[in-house]
């Protein structure tokens, strides 16, 4: 179902709470098929429009608005079918799909995880590995939406590190919605938990259940 | 207010003409008046608390300029057929509770009947004329101390909204009550370059005012700025005060906010803050010892949150 709210002349928190109520009460009605899957909510400043907007963010709306007059029109829709049969391979939210794609409809889409456990790529001389490991992660766009996520572990964490040279495409990578994992626990040991700026800091029951679910798991 | 044909007079140190916390007027060599006032409607339900608030808002503009306190009038607008005298009275105590705990003298006041309750205090302190701290000053290198957390004006939006749980709601009436009487002490030790306190322009706002026309920038570590239990969850729920989005669009030319700083965080540094802490410059040699003497002295939160930077003209990066 879908609903329209016209916040017009009314200030902050109001706009967002009769969102807020409207979703709410949507939610326990029983009477009602379902939750609402769409909203509109019409105010007539900016403040309220960026509130309003984040907060159906907050509640898993996809949110697009549009400018007419002085007025902002939001609408926040929840797309339930897009999430179950597109795997997107940016989007954690979508986490529940993962299993039923991963045998059949997409198959020539596929799913890598890339495992960095270190901060060189080979053994031999150290300066040539750590150059070849920078030249490999500003490369690593070529695979596409099929990147699906990057693991760093062990020596590797020192690539998400606020003075790595990579950090600023690992940054990129990441707001293009790929998903960066770093090990607490190698964070720990290095005492660079507040050094870390990318990624999101992980353990390892993720990493494991995050490889069994790849395609394909590349090791460097 | 710009353009208005304000009367002149030599020994007024510090007047309406800068954008500072309260006015100064020089009676001599050795002594000088502070006056300021302020008022406004309940932030909170609970009467007495809003009397602790109000004063201790009204209060802080001396303590900000480096004096003490001395008198105060009430200034009071109420509907007394809508809320009763009971209602007044609470408030009133509340206000003069903290007026005992500043060393004030309550004098006089002046009340009308009006739809809409509001409260609060003018207050007089005296300062020495040449120990009078203003809110520009910062010299290349010093450090930025705050004295109290950040998220007031977010609680104050969520408690508006019903949202806010008790637990939260008793820790920012207990930051807002807090009077910056115990930071002033310890900073007034110091060889502090400017000071102000945080109200409604937010962290980012008043730190605009103590650089503004400067060739000085400022550095900000979001990371050490402290910040209220819940004040993030609300923020991220929208639940940010209008003001907070008025003070970004006015500052935003002068704010430059490096890529990991999210527009939560963003909004939280600009929200409008009632009774805010005490926001120091101190030479960067002394600053972890006034850290510790601040600490010591109660003001628990206190912490360093930047560095003035002369490579930043003008320019407040927050990091």
């Amino acid at each position: 179902m879908s609903n329209i709210i016209d916040a017009r002349g009314l200030s902050c928190p109001e706009p967002v709470l009769m969102a807020k109520n409207a979703i709410d009460n949507a939610s326990i009605d029983l009477s009602k098929a379902k939750p609402i899957d769409e909203i509109t909510v019409i105010v007539d400043n900016e403040a309220s429009m960026e509130n309003v907007s984040r907060f159906l963010t907050s509640k898993s709306f996809r949110v697009e608005v549009f400018s007419e007059g002085g007025d902002f029109k939001i609408i926040g829709k929840i797309d339930n079918s897009g999430a179950m049969s597109k795997p997107e391979p940016s989007n954690s939210n979508s986490e529940p799909s993962i299993k039923s794609s991963k045998k059949g409809s997409n198959s020539h889409k596929q799913k890598i995880l890339v495992f960095v456990a270190t901060d060189r790529v080979g053994f031999g001389d150290d300066e040539l590995g750590k150059k070849l490991m920078i030249s490999f992660l500003k490369t690593i766009k070529e695979m596409g939406d099929e990147l699906w996520r990057l693991v760093f572990v062990n020596n590797g964490v020192k690539l998400t590190i606020e003075d790595s040279v990579v950090l600023e495409d690992l940054l990129e990578y990441e707001k293009a919605g790929l998903k960066i994992m770093v090990c607490g626990t190698c964070l720990t040991h290095f005492n660079l938990l507040d050094a870390k700026k990318v990624g999101e800091t992980t353990n390892m029951l993720d990493i494991v259940t995050a490889m069994q679910l790849a395609d394909k798991v590349i090791t460097v | 207010m710009c353009g208005l044909p304000f009367p002149v007079d030599e020994n007024v140190l510090i007047g309406i003409g800068t954008a500072d916390d309260a006015g100064v007027y020089k009676i001599s060599d050795e002594l000088a008046l502070i006056q300021t006032v302020d008022f406004f409607t309940p932030i909170v339900d609970d009467p007495f608390d809003f009397g602790l608030i109000a004063a201790a808002n009204a209060l802080s503009d001396v303590y900000a300029m480096g004096g003490v306190p001395k008198t105060a009038m009430n200034l009071v607008a109420f509907p007394l057929a809508k809320l009763g005298g009971a209602v007044l009275r609470e408030v009133l105590l509340g206000g003069i509770e903290k007026l005992k705990e500043s060393g004030t003298v309550l004098i006089g006041g002046h009340s009308i009947e009006d739809d809409e309750f509001k409260y609060g205090l003018s207050v007089t302190g005296f300062v020495h004329p040449k120990k009078i701290l203003a809110n520009q000053g910062l010299k290349v290198g010093d450090c930025l101390i705050l004295t109290k957390p950040l998220g007031t004006g977010i609680i104050n939006t969520a408690i508006k909204g019903g949202l806010a749980s008790q637990s939260t709601i008793d820790m920012a009436v207990k930051i807002m009550a807090t009077l910056n009487k115990y930071a002033a002490q310890v900073m007034t030790q110091f060889p502090i370059t400017a000071c102000t306190d945080i109200t409604g322009f937010g962290l980012l706002g008043h730190l605009a005012e103590m650089i503004s026309g400067t060739e000085i920038g400022i550095r900000i570590d979001s990371s050490l700025v402290q910040i209220l239990p819940e004040t993030v969850e609300f923020a991220s729920m929208g639940l940010v005060p209008s003001g907070s989005h008025r003070n970004r669009k006015f500052r935003e030319n002068m704010v430059e906010l490096k890529s990991n700083i999210s527009p939560v965080m963003r909004d939280i540094l600009f929200d409008p803050q009632t009774s805010g802490g005490l926001l120091m410059g101190c030479p960067e040699n002394q600053a972890e010892n006034l850290v510790k003497r601040l600490i010591d002295n109660g003001v628990e939160e206190s912490a360093i949150i930047g560095q003035v930077d002369e490579n930043l003209k003008g320019i407040i990066r927050v990091e």
